[in-house]
Order: structure tokens, then sequence, then C-alpha cells
């Protein structure tokens, strides 16, 4: 059942299901940008803890959104723009 | 025009009401001239002058009706007396108002009304009642008809409402409370019965309590005399002095005049009088807002502060002093301890703008960190995140009055009659006049149809499904070229991309039928009706943004008036109906983890700077954790100390198992709240918050109007809710103080650019201001995006329909969503606490009737709605109202506590929880039914009579069945 996913799995696979028809590469990028921009500091690092493991419930996107976190491959004009949410 | 603390009670009655236009006609009254507008009324014209003609059957509030014959005058060139109510200026009139030929007319008129009013009317004793003052005015010396009323001495006082009575012995039958209720409120719950001395008022032939009536309050107000009067005018007796401020409970924001009695710490409220001079009420109110302020006198009401070392423990009344030190000290600890990472604050939209700012500079310089986050995220997060993303600006595009203007409306996920009444009137007044409405939501609300106003379609759009119907709507529109080329084309990005992905099929009527519950027809008839417009307005509300795709769906919305050419004017735009009083000022206000006041990110450095210079400090770089996260974090065991200001967390968000798990595992809880909530269940402090009758500040509405709240007396708890953070802050060791609030707002207008033009004396000056204010609009923006997007040019997205993870099984087959009632607000901490429980004493379930009799329930069984992470029990009520397979309740009564049932599901883009959809099953649980519901179990989960149901379906129903015997 959901609600017993670890909390970062969980909101990263809803950012997943959402940017996922953007296809793999545009999706990790958008992906990652919103954890960026919105994630604090300690759930970044819960993610990247879980990729660094291979736990094998993440979603492949997620893993290579996490990734792209690591290498700054994200849209810095994005998370500095508002968002009013 | 000074506002403040006005010791002046009467507000100038005009007695008809204006009409727009240029002031070219030149008017004598009495030999004074007036200049006014071509068709005003010669009764107003004569008050512009400064000449009050006597009247009983008018008022400014309703359009003229010519009934009382008191107003008569004579005109030069008009033959014999007309009613100067009903008669409009022409250019060049001249009017005697006192001739004696009037003068005899109206004493005979008077006396007449004096024959059938009785001698010792109360209302006329305590000065409640026009009557002995225009006897005296007009002259009546004499009654040569007797006097007494005997026509109606026998009849009975209606005293069923709780807030006020009907005595038909005062009533003088001029109609006006009959023509408040149809023409202001809307909901035609008053007539005349009868004819002569035999004719009364009657609320439908019941008592007012039984009938229709939504005692909004406007029949009262409107009433010349005694016979309708608020029970409070009876027992305290008139007020003697009044302030202009500001309701705190809906988004709408009406302004009202507080009327009291004393000073200081002896006043008293008499009553609340919508103000008519309100830019957002026009002096109309709710139920809510005129009676419901009870609460704030409430035994329940806690006036000290309060510690205890275990929630386990005993509270402890403690000293202001001591309390601040406990706080202080208790965070430094934990930050010492843990981190700064450990501790935050959420702030809340009950609040004023000065206090929610307050709030979030203490976290960010007090405690480190952005880890602040506002009430807000779980109403109307995604609609900042998705009006921004389209259209640069986190608020709603339009002014209320813009409805006016409206020819469609779709109204979507939002049910105003009863979350946000006085906008519901005007919306039914334009209803009236012509404006087509589609009606998109689950249930059948009053909108679709009811006295006088029929919406011309309801789709009853399946919870989760709303992506996929605002794309079907863009997709017929885009195929059957019913966009406007021209807007699209100069004044918005990414045209072609988001036409191509529109018209895909997938996205048609045809296509999402089966999702949304929209039948095709029904669909594209919406779609073109909308594109028809001319102007089409948007209005949503929290069945559009508590859903996993809110924010989606917000820019679905917006596309939809892109596509369509429906922004930057008069009676079109997107408008999301707010929650809360302050859920605009609270999120402009900074009180967002990632971002700043005015809604810039942390991460840029030029607006960091600004608030590191005037505070400082250090402003972290990195977003802090929203509400969810925090829980999850303490659940962690990385987050230890959370100070909530007046949110009733453990009430309100979801999953009540997972919210009291997580405040169980802090370390400090402080609590700043009127009353001990549920989330003080949890408290290690408690402070003793202010009322809003004690509060001076702002508060910012859903249409971005700022209007000032001023303190009605002073606060009963010896401090103001600032003055209280700016303490806690000082005492953790970062000095924070302010002479008064004004301070405080003029701190923000000096560092936020779309409230640059704010302060308190403007807006005392002005009334209102909606922003931005700025040197370009020194006035305040009613209406936003008129030539550009405060972005530059509009965004349109592809807005992909992702469905919900929470869909209805064999196990959870129906739908849970959940919403308001016009009686009660929110967790009901104030509402419950006031005679408004008359009307809602508990949360019930409304089911469909097939569902119902699947489950053999009937209205008034008790009921277990179960989900994935709890249950709860409620009365059910079957209704037509519902669709089948969807049931609905409130969250107003803790001991229903309907968000034991919800998930922690939430919007992909702000962790807005996902309130709409739940998946539940509901099974009676009165004894005589119980078999029957084992019965319908088997069925509802397919199985055939005599079959096997499955284990966990039947140990579901069989434990409940056993826990209500």
């Amino acid at each position: 059942m959901s609600h017993e996913v670890p909390p970062v799995v969980r909101l990263g696979h809803d950012l997943v299901r959402n940017f996922e028809p953007l296809g793999p590469e545009k999706a990790a990028y958008e992906i990652a940008t919103h954890i960026r921009k919105f994630w604090e500091a300690r759930m970044r690092a819960d993610l990247a803890a879980r990729v660094r493991s291979g736990d094998p419930t993440l979603h492949p996107l997620l893993v290579r959104a996490a990734q792209d976190l690591v290498d700054d491959d994200y849209d810095r004009a994005e998370v500095s723009e508002s968002s009013g949410g | 025009m000074t506002l403040l603390d006005q010791p002046a009670l009467e507000t100038p009655d005009h007695g008809t009401p204006p009409v727009l236009g240029e002031a070219t006609a030149q008017v004598t009254v009495d030999g004074i001239g007036v200049l006014v507008p071509p068709g005003t009324s010669v009764m107003r014209a004569a008050k512009l002058a400064g000449v009050d003609i006597p009247k009983l059957c008018a008022t400014d509030s309703l359009k003229a009706f010519g009934s009382c014959r008191l107003c008569l005058v004579e005109v030069e060139g008009i033959k014999g007396t007309p009613a100067s109510c009903t008669t409009p200026c022409v250019d060049g009139m001249v009017v005697s108002t006192r001739t004696d030929q009037v003068a005899q007319l109206r004493r005979g008129v008077m006396e007449l009304y004096l024959s059938d009013h009785p001698v010792d009317c109360p209302g006329c004793a305590r000065g409640n009642c026009e009557m002995q003052e225009l006897a005296h005015e007009v002259g009546v010396a004499e009654v040569r008809y007797g006097l007494g009323g005997a026509s109606h001495l026998s009849e009975p006082v209606d005293e069923s409402n709780p807030y006020f009575a009907y005595d038909p012995k005062a009533c003088i039958v001029c109609s006006r409370c009959v023509r408040a209720c149809s023409d202001i409120q809307q909901t035609f719950a008053l007539t005349v019965e009868g004819r002569g001395f035999d004719a009364r008022i009657t609320p439908g032939g019941t008592d007012f309590l039984s009938s229709e009536c939504v005692s909004c309050g406007a029949c009262v107000q409107a009433c010349p005399t005694d016979a309708l009067t608020e029970k409070s005018v009876v027992s305290l007796g008139m007020p003697s002095r009044s302030v202009i401020t500001t309701c705190a409970y809906c988004g709408v924001g009406c302004s009202f005049k507080a009327e009291v009695q004393g000073t200081g710490d002896g006043t008293r409220v008499v009553r609340m009088v919508p103000w008519k001079d309100g830019g957002a009420n026009e002096g109309h109110s709710c139920v809510k807002g005129r009676f419901a302020y009870g609460y704030a006198s409430h035994r329940d009401r806690q006036m000290e502060p309060m510690v205890r070392d275990s929630i386990d423990d005993e509270w402890r009344v403690v000293s202001w002093d001591e309390a601040i030190a406990r706080v202080a000290s208790g965070f430094l600890e934990l930050r010492e301890r843990y981190g700064a990472g450990a501790i935050g604050g959420i702030s809340s939209s009950r609040c004023t703008n000065e206090e929610v700012y307050v709030v979030q500079k203490m976290v960010r310089a007090a405690f480190g960190n952005n880890n602040i986050d506002t009430c807000a995220r779980v109403c109307h997060s995604p609609t900042g995140y998705g009006l921004n993303h389209a259209f640069g600006t986190s608020a709603g595009t339009q002014d209320f009055p813009s409805v006016d203007s409206a020819d469609v409306m779709l109204v979507i996920g939002a049910n105003p009659t009863d979350a946000h009444p006085v906008f519901a009137s005007r919306m039914k007044r334009r209803m009236r006049a012509g404006a087509q409405v589609i009606v998109a939501d689950p249930r059948r609300i009053d909108l679709v149809r009811s006295p006088h106003v029929e919406a011309a379609l309801h789709l009853p759009v399946r919870p989760g499904t709303n992506v996929a119907f605002v794309n079907a709507m863009c997709h017929v529109i885009a195929v059957e070229g019913l966009y406007d080329e021209v807007f699209l084309r100069e004044r918005c990005d990414d045209v072609d991309g988001y036409l191509e992905f529109i018209a895909r099929p997938e996205h048609s009527p045809e296509a999402t039928e089966g999702e949304t519950g929209i039948p095709a027809s029904d669909l594209r008839t919406a779609a073109r009706l909308y594109a028809a417009g001319p102007n089409s307005a948007i209005y949503y509300g929290l069945g559009v943004t508590e859903h996993s795709q809110g924010s989606t769906m917000v820019m679905g919305m917006a596309n939809l008036a892109m596509l369509t050419g429906n922004l930057g004017r008069e009676g079109v735009g997107v408008n999301p109906l707010r929650g809360q009083n302050n859920v605009q000022g609270s999120c402009d206000m900074g009180s967002f983890p990632h971002e700043l006041p005015g809604y810039r990110h942390v991460s840029r450095p030029e607006v960091r700077e600004i608030y590191e210079s005037l505070w400082g400090v250090t402003i972290q770089a990195e977003p802090g954790l929203r509400i969810p996260n925090m829980f999850d974090s303490a659940l962690g065991g990385s987050f230890k100390g959370l100070y909530v200001q007046g949110e009733d967390i453990a009430q309100s968000d979801p999953n009540t198992q997972h919210v009291e798990a997580a405040l169980r595992a802090m370390e400090l809880v402080v609590v700043h709240d009127l009353f001990l909530n549920e989330t003080a269940r949890f408290a290690h402090v408690f402070l003793p918050g202010a009322s809003f009758l004690e509060k001076d500040g702002t508060f910012t509405n859903a249409e971005r109007r700022i209007n000032r709240v001023r303190p009605v007396m002073p606060s009963r708890v010896g401090k103001d809710e600032w003055q209280v953070v700016c303490e806690i802050a000082t005492a953790m060791g970062y000095p924070m103080s302010y002479a008064a609030p004004s301070e405080i707002m003029d701190e923000i207008a000096a560092t936020t650019p779309t409230f640059a033009g704010v302060s308190f004396a403007r807006l005392d000056a002005e009334g209102s201001m909606q922003w931005p204010v700025t040197d370009a609009a020194p006035h305040g923006t009613p209406t936003m995006h008129v030539g550009s997007f405060v972005r530059g040019k509009g965004q349109l997205t592809p807005t992909v329909y992702v469905p919900t993870t929470e869909r209805a099984n064999r196990r959870y087959p129906l739908v849970l969503t959940t919403g308001r009632i016009l009686s009660q607000y929110n967790v009901g901490a104030q509402t419950r606490r006031t005679p408004n429980d008359t009307w809602h004493p508990e949360d019930v379930l409304e089911i469909h009737p097939s569902d119902a009799e699947l489950r053999g329930i009937s209205s008034g069984d008790v009921v277990e709605l179960s989900s994935r992470v709890g249950r709860t029990e409620l009365t059910a009520v079957v209704s037509e109202r519902m669709p089948a397979g969807v049931v609905y309740t409130t969250f107003h009564h803790p001991v229903t506590g309907a968000n034991v049932v919800t998930t922690e599901n939430s919007d992909w883009a702000t962790n807005c929880p996902e309130y709409k959809v739940t998946a539940v099953q509901v099974m009676v649980t009165t004894e005589a039914a119980r078999a029957a519901s084992l019965e319908s179990v088997e069925a509802s989960v397919g199985g055939k009579r005599g079959e096997r149901v499955p284990d966990d379906v039947m140990a579901t129903a069989t434990e409940a069945m056993a826990r209500r015997r």
C-alpha cells in the first residue's frame, strides 16, 4: 500500500507519473529541476542515498533524475523563477 | 474619508441604488441644485442635495418599489404627487419636497401606518424602529383611525431562528425584507401572504428555521421597524459606536460595521452589519459573517498561556514571560541538539498579513531556516502554482464585480452557495439577468437548480478526472475552430505545440467520457457554449485543487481561458474562490518554504539580499520543508519542534493517524490559537490567540483586495499575536519589534514590489486596494493581464491527464469527496461554538439511493466509512444530489474526523492533499440492518448470494458490526 512507501519515493514517483509523457530525457531533466526547486536538502539526500544503495523500487526515471541532480544537470533559471505554490 | 472607529452609527441611506453614468442631469430640489446621472431617482438626488425625503419601503440597497407613499413630492410640469423613489431625474427638473399638499398626504399615510402599529412598540422604545421618528418628521399629531395595531396583536413572535425574531405586530408589510431576500440574497424564502390588514410576511408558510431561509440577515438589515430584529439587540440594547472591519471567515472577505457598546475591555459586540461600501460584499453578508461571531467570547476560549512537560501531563497556567521563555529555550535547545532544520513553523490563513509576515520572518531570521509553510498548502497551493505558471501571477485575474459582465460562467469544483455565499448571491443575480452557467461537479449543487435560477448544463464529472474533462473542453474548441486565433498568436507562447497536443483524439469527449462520466454530447455543448461567450468566466474551488493533478488542472483551465481569449477584461478570467479569509495574503507574505514575500525563490541572491540587509541575518538559499514534509521528517526523526499559528492540523490535514504520529514524535509543539484544538492535544505550550475582533492589520481576499482589519476591542489575552511572535524571536536572540502593525505593513511594502503602494493610511483613505499597487497602478489593479500577461506571453501547457492512483476497487468500491456546508466553517473551531450548530450539529455522509439500497442504508442510519488508512462513523443521508458511486461528507466536526479516512496522496507539484478522492466502503452499522448489509457486501464485491465473499472484505464488515454492537 502506498502509505507504506517511503515519502521521497512516493513523491518522486508522483513526479515520474506527471513528467513521463515528455520522454525519458526531458522528463528526468524536469523532475530534477522540480526536486532542486522544491525539495529540502535532507529529502534530496534521502533520495540520493536510495539511488546509491540501488533501491529496486525506484522508477528508472527517478534514478536518472537523481543522477541529473548529482551532475547539476537541471534548469537553473527555472529553479529561481517564482512558482507560487 | 477616515473609517477608523467611527463614532457615528448611521450610514447615509440614499433611498435607491446609484445609477452609473456621467452626471449630466441638473436637478433642483427645494431650491438646491444637484448634478446627477440621468435616471437617478428624485429621492436619491434629493439626498445628494442634502434634502431628506421621508420613506419606509425604500432603501438604497434595493430597487425602488413605490409602495409606502410617504416619499411623495411635487415636480414642476408633472401632474399629481409622484413617488420620489420611482421617479427618474431628467435634466432641468424642479422638485418640491415640502409643500403643504405633500405634507398633508404624508400625514394621512403615516396615520394609516400608525393605526396598525403597536403603541408599545419595543423597537420604537429602543430606537430600532423608524416609525416614531418618521411620525414626528411628517408632523402626525393624532391618528384618526385609532391606535394599537389590533389586527396583529394575537400573532405569535417567530423566535425559531437562533439569531433573529420576527414579530408580525411591528411589521408594516413594506416588503423590504421580501425584496432583500429575492434581490440581494436571491433565495426567495419570504413572501407576503394575505391582503390589506391580513397581509403579513411569511417564510413560505412555516417558521423561519424550517423554511428555505439561509439566515443571511439581509431581511433584518432591510427592516425599517422592529419586526425583524437581532436577538442580540433585544438582549443587549442598541449599539453606541461602530468600527469598520473585515470578516474572518471565507475568502470573499466581506467588510462589516461592527456595532458595539462600551469601550476598552468593556466592549461588547451588539451586531455585525455588512458595510455597503465594502468592495467585496457591497452591503451583503452570510449567516457566518453576520451572526457567528460569538465564538470570540465563548467559554472554551483559552485566555492564558499554558505549558506542560509531556503531552500526557495536565496543563499548567503560566505567565506570558514564562511561556515565551519556554518556547524560545525549547526551540534553541532543539536547534542546538539536532541542527537548524529540526524546527519550523506553520502560519494561518485566518491571521492577518502582518501576523503571517512576522511568523515567516521569525522562522527565517530566528529559527535560521526556511521551514515555514501555511495552511494554503492544503487548499489552494495548486492555484498559486498553476496560475503563476500560465500567467506569471499566483492569484485570480478579476475582481468580484467582473461577474456582472459575464455571459457564461463555468463553475467547477466549487459550491459557492455554501462556501462563498455572498459571491454566490452575485452569481445568481447575474444568472437571473441571463448569464448561462455550466456546473462541473460530481454533486448536483444548488447552482444547478434553485428558485429562479437554473444552470444550462450540469456535468457530473467523476472525482479525479478533472484534467480529462478540461482537456476535452479544449479539444472541442481547438478541433471545431472555436478558438481566438488573434489572442493566441499575439499573447501566448507555444501555440502550435499546444494545438497539436490538444487536437489528439485521446482528448475528444467521446474518448474521455468513459473516464469522466460526462456524455460526449453534453461536453461538446458545454465547450461550444463557453467558446461562444462572448464573455466567459471560470470560477473554481477546492474541487479543482485538492487532487493529485490539482496544479495541472489549474493550468488546464488557464489553457481554456487563453484558447478563447477570455482574459484581460471584465466578465472573463480564471477565478479561484479562496477557502479562508486570508489564503491569498498568507501566500503573498512569503509563507512558502521556497519563496520569500512576493513569490520570489529563496535561491535568488538579489532577493535574499533585500531581507538580509534589512534583517541583519543570513537567509538560507535552500528551500525548507512543506507541511507534509515536516510530518514525514518528524516520523523520520529529524524534525523535532513546530510552532503552529491558528491552524488545527490534527483535524484539517489528511490521514489523521499519520499527522498525530508525527506530532507525537516531536519534542516541542507550540500551538497559538483561540481554543485547545485537536492539535493542542499534542502540544507542550499553548499560547492564547486573539480573535479577529481584536486584531489590527489587513486581510487579502480572493480578488487580491487588501482590506483593513480594525480592532473592535483590545486583545482579550493581553498581547497581540504579532507581538507574541516578535517576543519569541527576540527571546531566541533575534531582536524583532514593531511599534504597531502598520510598521509591519510598511516593511512589507518596502520589500515586496506588488505591495509597494500599500500602507494603512492609504487603505484607510481608499477603503481597500487590489494588488499590485504600484506607481503604475497607484489605486490597485481590479483586472489583471490587460494587454499582456505579467510573465509577458501566456504559457499554454500540454496538460497530460494522469489518473490518480487512488482508484475505487472491489474492497473500496465508492469514492469519497469532501467539502463544506453553509453554516459551518472548516474544522468548525469557530462556528461549532456558535448557534450555527443548529443547522449542522454533526457531519453526515451523503450517499446515492442506489448505493444506499445496495447496502441496506436508510437516512439516519449510522454507517461506517472506511478507507485503506482508517475508518470512522457518520449518520447517513440518502441523497439524489449524489451521483452513484460517490459519497460526500464535511470535516467540520472532530468527533467524526473525516480526515481519518483521507490519504496522504497529493498534488504532484505542490503536495496539496488529494482530499477529493478517497476510495472507501460504506457499511451500515445499526443492528437492525446488519443482515441486509452483509448480504449487500456480497453483492457489492461481485459475489452471488451464497457464494464466498473475499475474507478481507467480510472481515471488514463483520468487524464493523461487532464494534457497533
